[in-house]
């Protein structure tokens, strides 16, 4: 039998022993063993190696396993921990439905208001000589802007169901 | 009736410690043999051990009951150890190598595989095994120790399935010469 024959069966051999030889080849390979003493000590020693690899015993330090168990334990309740004070800040923080609806009205009327106060001093610039620029500058610095801090101010307005645990 | 995997995959979302109690029990060995094998060193491992567990606990939803429980185990694991080879410089890390694992015992610290040998075979192996490249080294510990599948080693460590029987193939011929002529 020539070498490459052998290199061909030996190779078959690894696959096999990788767990991915077909059946056919399987079969082919039970074959050829039965009659090939170079591919039988070739398999013996694969198989010599991988027993050898069984043969090993690692200590584990005997305190591993408590202080892993006690840091699971440790990180499992911070965890809670961090998810009921989580839970808590965020009622705390909540704004109640009152401040929410008090923000929406004076939201509503600082837009609406906007819109008439423009109007109103749209029509007084015209004999004063302003432009329509100056006039829209003029609305929103003086008008809009304010009015939209204090729609937020009372957003952030404390309330007698603020902070409860 | 819920399988084993199924039931992992329950307790670990729902961060159930006593679950995670069981698995540690069932598994703690292996861990170690993997990081071992992985590392190629014993100093170190066992802060791994507990770093991998963390992280199942902190990240087990990921975990989804479909396939088994040590692959997923391991690869958390390695990610562990290989983050930390890079970060470390305890442990040495050759750029060189494909997925970066490169390790051995620090200078004067025995082979843990010498420790380790238990058998006249094992004890024939054990310095080959030290020297083997760390790639050939997991993978014949994954396939042979874990009885995992080329398909689950490869998950693990991120090579296609060709790659991995190559390992294996290499590995294998690297350690053979010590068995061959042996009629034993």
């Amino acid at each position: 039998m020539n070498i490459d024959q052998h290199d061909t069966f030996q190779g078959m051999i690894d696959e096999s022993l990788a767990g991915v030889l077909s059946a056919e080849k399987e079969q082919s390979l039970r074959e050829h063993l039965s009659s090939c003493t170079t591919c039988r000590e070739y398999l013996s020693a694969s198989n010599r190696v991988i027993a050898g690899l069984s043969g090993f015993s690692f200590e584990v330090n005997p305190t591993l396993n408590a202080r892993v168990l006690a840091a699971l334990r440790l990180q499992a309740e911070e965890g809670r921990g961090i998810l009921a004070r989580g839970t808590r800040t965020m009622r705390q923080h909540s704004v109640p439905f009152k401040n929410w609806a008090a923000f929406a009205v004076a939201l509503s009327m600082s837009f609406v208001g906007s819109g008439l106060v423009y109007q109103i001093v749209e029509r007084l610039a015209v004999p004063m000589h302003f432009v329509s620029a100056q006039v829209q500058a003029g609305v929103l610095v003086f008008w809009l802007l304010p009015s939209l801090c204090a729609a937020l101010c009372l957003l952030a307005a404390p309330s007698e169901n603020r902070g409860i645990a | 009736m819920e399988s084993e995997t199924q039931r992992i995959a329950l307790g670990l979302r729902q961060g159930d410690v006593v679950v995670l109690e069981t698995l540690v029990e069932q598994y703690q060995y292996r861990l170690v043999r993997y990081l071992v094998s992985l590392l190629g060193r014993r100093d170190g491992v066992d802060d791994f051990v507990q770093e991998t567990w963390l992280r199942v606990l902190e990240r087990g939803r990921s975990y989804d009951g479909h396939s088994r429980f040590e692959p997923w185990l391991f690869t958390v694991a390695r990610n562990i150890a290989l983050d930390a080879m890079r970060k470390r410089p305890m442990f040495s890390l050759d750029s060189n190598e494909a997925d970066g694992i490169r390790s051995s015992p620090a200078f004067g610290e025995p082979s843990p595989y010498t420790l380790a040998a238990r058998t006249q075979d094992a004890e024939r192996l054990a310095h080959s095994l030290q020297t083997l490249e760390p790639v050939y080294r997991e993978a014949l510990v994954l396939r042979f120790q874990e009885d995992l599948s080329l398909q689950e080693i490869s998950v693990i460590v991120g090579a296609p399935v060709s790659t991995v029987a190559s390992r294996i193939y290499r590995g294998l011929a690297t350690l053979r010469p010590q068995f061959e002529g042996d009629t034993a």
